[in-house]
Formats: C-alpha cells, structure tokens, sequence
C-alpha cells in the first residue's frame, strides 16, 4: 500500500504544481457555479438537485481530461518503463493512479461546498439530500475515472484518450436515455449494468448497501482491464 | 550474478507453434556475467540489445528461457526488480518534475526509508554531478543532464546489478569520460551491463563485451579475445620509395600475405599485408623483403585490429 500512496503523491505534486490543476478547477467551479446559480435564482428554492442531475453529463468533460496523461503520456515518454521496472505489482501501479484522481476529485467537490455553504445562507436546505447527493457524485465519478483510467491505458497519445474515455461514457449515457425505447429485458439488463440508475437512486435518498457495492465493483471491473491492458503490451 | 541460459523473446503471433526465425527479436541466448564485472552489450541497431535488457529487468516476459539474477529468477519479478538499477534507453524521466522531487520519488519507490534517501540523494548527486540542477525542472535540464538524472536515479538504492542502456548518448566528450569512470568505480562492488553501439566507449569500460547481431549472440570475450575469433592475424602498414608491390610479393620470405595498395605518394607508395596467423613474423619479413628490392622504406606501421573490424566482420558475416 505504501507504493501505492507513493505513486499517487508523485502525481498530486504534479498536478500542483503545474498549471494544469488550477486550470481545471477553474473551469470546473465556472461550469458547476453556472448551474447551480442558474437554478438557484430561476426556482428560488435552496436545494441542489438541478446542481446533481445536471453533473453525470458535465463530469464527462472534466474527468477523461484529469485522466487523459494518466497512463498515455508515461507510455509516450517511456517513463511508463520506470515504473514497470520498480518493485511493484501492475495493480499497484493502477491502483495508485487511479486514487490520485480520485483524491483530485475530492479536491474539486471540496470547492463546490460553497454551493450548500450559500445556500444554508440564504435558506434552509435539506442537510440529509445534499449529503447523499455529494456521496452520490463521488461513487459515479470514481466509475467514471476507472472508465477513463482504461481509456488512458489503451493508447500512447493523451487527446486520443480523452476522446475515448469520453465516447465510452457518453455511450452509456445514450443507452441510457434509450432505454425507455428497447425491449423490456433489455431494458432489466441496462437498469443493471449501467451507473446512472443507481447514481439516481442515491439522489432520491435511497442510500443502500446495494448502491455501493454496485460502484465500488463497476470501478474494480475497469481497473482490472486498465491492468490487463497494461499486462498485454508486454506481450506484443 | 547475472546468468541468463537460452532466453528468446519473440514478437508477433507464433503460427501454430511453430516458430519463425524473422520473428525473434532475441534468439537461444546464453550467458553469465560474475560479480564486479563490466559487460557490454554491443550491436547494431535492432539487434536485440534492448530486448535483452528489457527482459531482464522483468519490464518484458521472455517467450521462453531462464534468467536469475542473483539467486532470484525472472518469474519473480519483484524480487528481481528490487536488485536492479536500470537505466533505460534514451533516460526516460517526468519532466513536469524537479530533479530533487524525481529523485526522491524513485528512492521511496524503491522502499528507501526518508533518512537513508536524503543520504543516498546527496551521494548520488555529488557522484553524477548533478547538484547544481537539484532543484531546476527536468524539462529546462539539457539531455546530458537528464542522462546524468537518471543515472543517479538508476543507483539511488544502491542495487547490486545496473543495466544500463546506452550510458552515455547525449553526452559531451568531457562528460562521456566521467560517465565512464564512474560506471568503472562503481564495478569495484557492483555488476554492470550496459549496451552501446560505440566500440570505443565499450573498449573503455568493459572487462569483456558481448557482440549481438540479428537476435543472437555472435561472440563474448575480451578485446583480444574477440579479435582471435574474428581470424583478425596480423597486418603492417608501409611506405617504400623505389619498390613495386608486385616485386616485393616476389621477394618476401612469407607465405600468403595478402596486399593492397593504399596510396601513391609521389614517388613512394603505401601498402597494407596482411597474414592470416596472427603470430607470423610480417613486419620483419617485409623489411627484408624491401631491402632485397633495393627500396628505401620510409615507414614501416605494425597495425592492431581494431574492435570497429572484429564488430564488421562479425556482423557482416551473415549478410
């Protein structure tokens, strides 16, 4: 665990230390704060629920693009072949990637907080639904990431990986919003291997174990293909 | 310390089991390298030096074969990881770093503990002459540098074995001769591998080279030792004033010396032979042989074959 911990430093410094973080949470708070405000002020109810529906789709912009480099640029500068060479197992590798985008999304959210902050300013919100949605979007976006941490893995070039990951969740989102059309047992499939039914289970309140389990597995999946991915370049 | 018996790594799909010889990129090779020793990697480009060391370092699977390093087998990759130091091609190193900060990230990774890895960072910084660079950015750093980063990067948890590929390109001349006496001070205690593809360098640094040409070993020995398997025997350069090649082929007490001609320089000419063994008593026989003819020798070089002829004539053999 303690290489684990150490990968994921080495890349929160990074992003720290470069422009590249600030810029993103730039952008994200300008996004984010323009749906919330919009909803705020056009309803004028303190609750955030246009602030949660609203962010599956705006995610799919912001985490292919914080996962992008993951992977893609250390195969592209070869320092891909430092790591694999330290005395390391594959799944630590990953595992270590993917916490450090984890722990940058934290920061993020960590930043919208000022939404309920004002809000509790303002009005009186429902304290219990805004906890529930912020575990809500942290479960989705570490389904999200582990989907882009693959999309990093498959290809040697950063754009080509945003645009991947980004397709992969953008997919799933149309198959969602098709699935009212399809046949019924398609339909029972989808409500199951698709994140949103449960990410909006989660918004409603209804917080179970099941939700969980259904995204800590959705994300072990991907990891495991991003490792797999990774085992087989060697192999070519 | 490092023994490799009959590694083969092969790329692209094997058809139906059997397999293809235009395919592998390392073929049945088989070596052992002891401790302290300073081994060379030499080959043309795509020979398979890379692949070698790749595999190795356990960074590529062998297709079939054993290595240990140490006592420790490839199918621990960990374990062997953990007793190498390997540098590899072209000093890959994250640039959006500092050098301090990549330092210090290769040591904890490699389980040093935060007292030892500010020790082992001043040391290797103070051996690679890097200390001035510690805290600039490794992307505003010139390539010689980076190699340099990386190479300390590579000893930092002070490994038993390095593999080193291709040491010193980039570097400047200055900075090529101190590479290369660091790589032989640290062989006091350590086994070094290292590829290149400059003879010279190669000559320098190592206690014996291995010669790799498409995928597979040609030769391993010393300098002298390769020049005896490439049949280098013996040659003398001279330039005579008043003799003809063809008259002293006439006159010369040695069998099967072969000549070739170099130059006409005005009056004088300058000639190569060459005998086959290398012990064969070439440069006397031709003095005489020019006395006899009644030339003036101008200049008589006995020639060493050099480690460029025994790569050439290994190398050029197959084609």
């Amino acid at each position: 665990m303690r290489a684990v911990w150490i990968l994921c430093g080495k890349e929160l410094r990074v992003t720290l230390d470069t422009a590249q973080g600030a810029v993103v949470a730039v952008a994200f708070l300008l996004a984010t704060g323009f749906f919330f405000g919009s909803n705020l002020f056009l309803i004028g109810q303190a609750e955030m629920r246009g602030f949660f529906s609203v962010m599956p789709l705006l995610l799919m912009f912001f985490i292919p693009a914080m996962a992008m480099r993951q992977l893609a640029d250390e195969l592209n500068q070869g320092t891909f072949e430092l790591l694999a060479t330290m005395p390391i197992s594959t799944w630590q590798l990953v595992m270590g990637k993917y916490l450090a985008i984890l722990l940058q999304l934290l920061m993020l959210f960590a930043l919208t907080l000022l939404y309920p902050a004002s809000l509790a300013l303002l009005g009186n919100p429902d304290g219990g639904a805004i906890a529930a949605g912020f575990l809500a979007l942290m479960l989705l976006a570490s389904a999200y990431s582990a989907v882009c941490l693959y999309a990093s893995a498959l290809t040697r070039h950063a754009i080509i990986a945003y645009i991947i990951g980004f397709s992969l969740l953008f997919a799933m989102f149309l198959l969602n919003k098709m699935a009212a059309t399809l046949p019924p047992a398609t339909q029972d499939w989808l409500t199951i291997l698709l994140p949103f039914p449960p990410f909006n289970a989660l918004l409603r309140g209804v917080i179970g174990l099941e939700q969980v389990v259904y995204f800590v597995s959705f994300s072990i999946f991907f990891l495991a293909l991003t490792c797999f991915q990774l085992e087989r370049r060697r192999w070519r | 310390m490092i023994r490799v018996e009959n590694l083969c790594r092969q790329f692209g799909e094997q058809h139906g089991g059997e397999q293809h010889s235009g395919t592998f990129a390392v073929r049945d090779l088989s070596f052992s390298i002891g401790k302290g020793e300073v081994v060379g990697l030499l080959g043309p480009n795509g020979a398979g030096k890379s692949t070698t060391m790749k595999m190795l370092t356990c960074y590529l699977p062998p297709s079939s074969g054993q290595a240990w390093i140490g006592k420790v087998n490839l199918s621990d990759p960990i374990g062997v990881r953990r007793q190498i130091g390997y540098l590899p091609e072209n000093a890959p190193s994250w640039s959006d770093l500092r050098v301090i900060d990549h330092l210090r990230f290769l040591g904890r990774m490699q389980g040093l503990s935060s007292a030892t890895l500010k020790d082992r960072v001043r040391e290797m910084a103070a051996a690679c002459h890097i200390e001035q660079v510690l805290h600039r950015r490794i992307d505003e750093l010139s390539k010689g540098f980076r190699q340099r980063v990386g190479l300390a990067g590579a000893m930092l948890h002070d490994p038993a074995v390095l593999i080193l590929d291709e040491p010193t390109t980039g570097l400047d001349p200055n900075q090529i001769v101190e590479i290369r006496q660091l790589i032989r001070s640290l062989a006091v205690q350590k086994t070094v591998l290292l590829s290149s593809h400059i003879l010279s360098e190669v000559e320098a640094v190592c206690d014996r080279m291995m010669i790799i040409d498409r995928a597979e070993l040609k030769a391993m020995g010393n300098s002298s030792e390769l020049a005896a398997l490439a049949s280098a025997g013996a040659q003398v350069e001279i330039c005579v004033l008043g003799a003809t090649m063809e008259a002293l082929a006439e006159i010369i007490e040695l069998g099967e010396v072969t000549w070739q001609q170099l130059a006409q320089e005005s009056e004088a000419i300058r000639i190569t032979a060459r005998h086959d063994d290398p012990d064969a008593p070439l440069a006397e026989a031709l003095f005489r042989a020019v006395v006899k003819s009644g030339g003036v020798l101008l200049e008589l070089r006995p020639q060493r074959i050099s480690l460029e002829d025994v790569f050439h004539r290994l190398t050029e053999e197959a084609q």
